[in-house]
């Protein structure tokens, strides 16, 4: 068995090595496979609130958009500037002095 | 990452890097790999042409595997060697198939430092145990090489071929009776008749 110990101890000292052109084949196909396109695995991100709401009306530039329309609404409710005033006689036709929202309530205030 | 750096880090980190687009890692693994790879393989083939086209094999699946590699699941060099195990067993029993004759696909060994006379002495020993290496059945075979030529322990032996530590035990065991029994009639092909 000393003879077979003595062998394995030359094999050892004798393995083939790998030539150079076998290093440049095996770090070719490694930069080969490298660039190959990997599937992108993201992990979804948790929205906030903000950004939730402008993904659901489909991004932030449409909801400054929406909020704007509604401000705007709001303002011409309140202020009512007489160009428009103006502008909504003649589209109904007709002049409106008073509106009764409520008609029903004001027999039951008068009885009071 | 700084080369310095990278050379500290152990292969299954390497191979994590690797897929993460470093371009230092895959020189500095197959730096490490390759030489153990391509001498495994040619010492199972005794076919320099064959093991370096198993030793590429080997490690291009290894590339490949690296993105879905998982750390702390098998050692880098075990899984290689395990590839290597199952190619050059491929290629062994297609050799078979072919009936081409083992004794005369054994490559020349390289030439060492040592004079034309000894270096043509040692070829002869390392023919001849590739020749007696040969004639042993396929897992003693790889066994053998992994225990006493690579110099692996028997456990990560045992990972490698996917047997228990004892079956490797056993089959190293007979794999050198079988082997030193081979070469019992060739002592003056190994040299040792003149050393005497």
């Amino acid at each position: 068995m000393e003879d077979l110990d003595d062998l394995f101890a030359t094999a050892r000292a004798s393995a083939m090595q790998p030539s150079d052109v076998l290093m440049a084949r095996v770090l070719a196909d490694a930069a080969a496979a490298q660039a190959r396109p990997v599937a992108q695995t993201v992990a979804p991100v948790r929205l906030g609130f903000w950004a939730g709401l402008a993904a659901l009306f489909g991004g932030g530039g449409v909801l400054a958009g929406v909020g704007s329309a509604a401000l705007a609404g709001l303002v011409l409710g309140f202020v009512q500037p007489v160009g428009l005033m103006n502008l909504t006689d003649v589209l109904a036709g007709t002049t409106v002095d008073t509106l009764e929202l409520m008609p029903g309530v004001d027999a039951l205030l008068a009885e009071e | 990452m700084p080369r310095d750096t990278l050379a500290e880090l152990a292969d299954e980190a390497l191979v994590v890097l690797y897929a993460n687009g470093d371009p230092d890692a895959a020189r500095l693994l197959a730096k490490r790999l390759l030489p153990r790879v391509m001498g495994y393989a040619g010492r199972l083939l005794s076919d320099r042409a064959e093991a370096e086209d198993v030793a590429q094999e080997a490690m291009l699946r290894l590339w490949r595997v690296a993105p879905e590699w998982r750390q702390g699941e098998a050692k880098v060099s075990t899984w290689v060697y395990r590839v290597v195990s199952n190619l050059c067993t491929d290629r062994l029993r297609a050799r078979q198939r072919r009936r081409a004759e083992a004794l005369d696909d054994v490559a020349e060994p390289e030439d060492g430092k040592a004079s034309v006379v000894a270096g043509l002495i040692e070829a002869d020993r390392m023919a001849a145990l590739d020749a007696a290496l040969a004639t042993l059945p396929e897992r003693q075979r790889e066994a053998v090489v992994l225990r006493h030529i690579e110099g692996l322990a028997n456990p990560e032996i045992a990972e490698i071929l996917q047997i228990g530590v004892e079956a490797v035990e056993s089959l190293t065991a007979r794999g050198k009776r079988a082997l030193a029994a081979a070469l019992s009639g060739q002592r003056a092909a190994l040299g040792y008749e003149e050393a005497e």
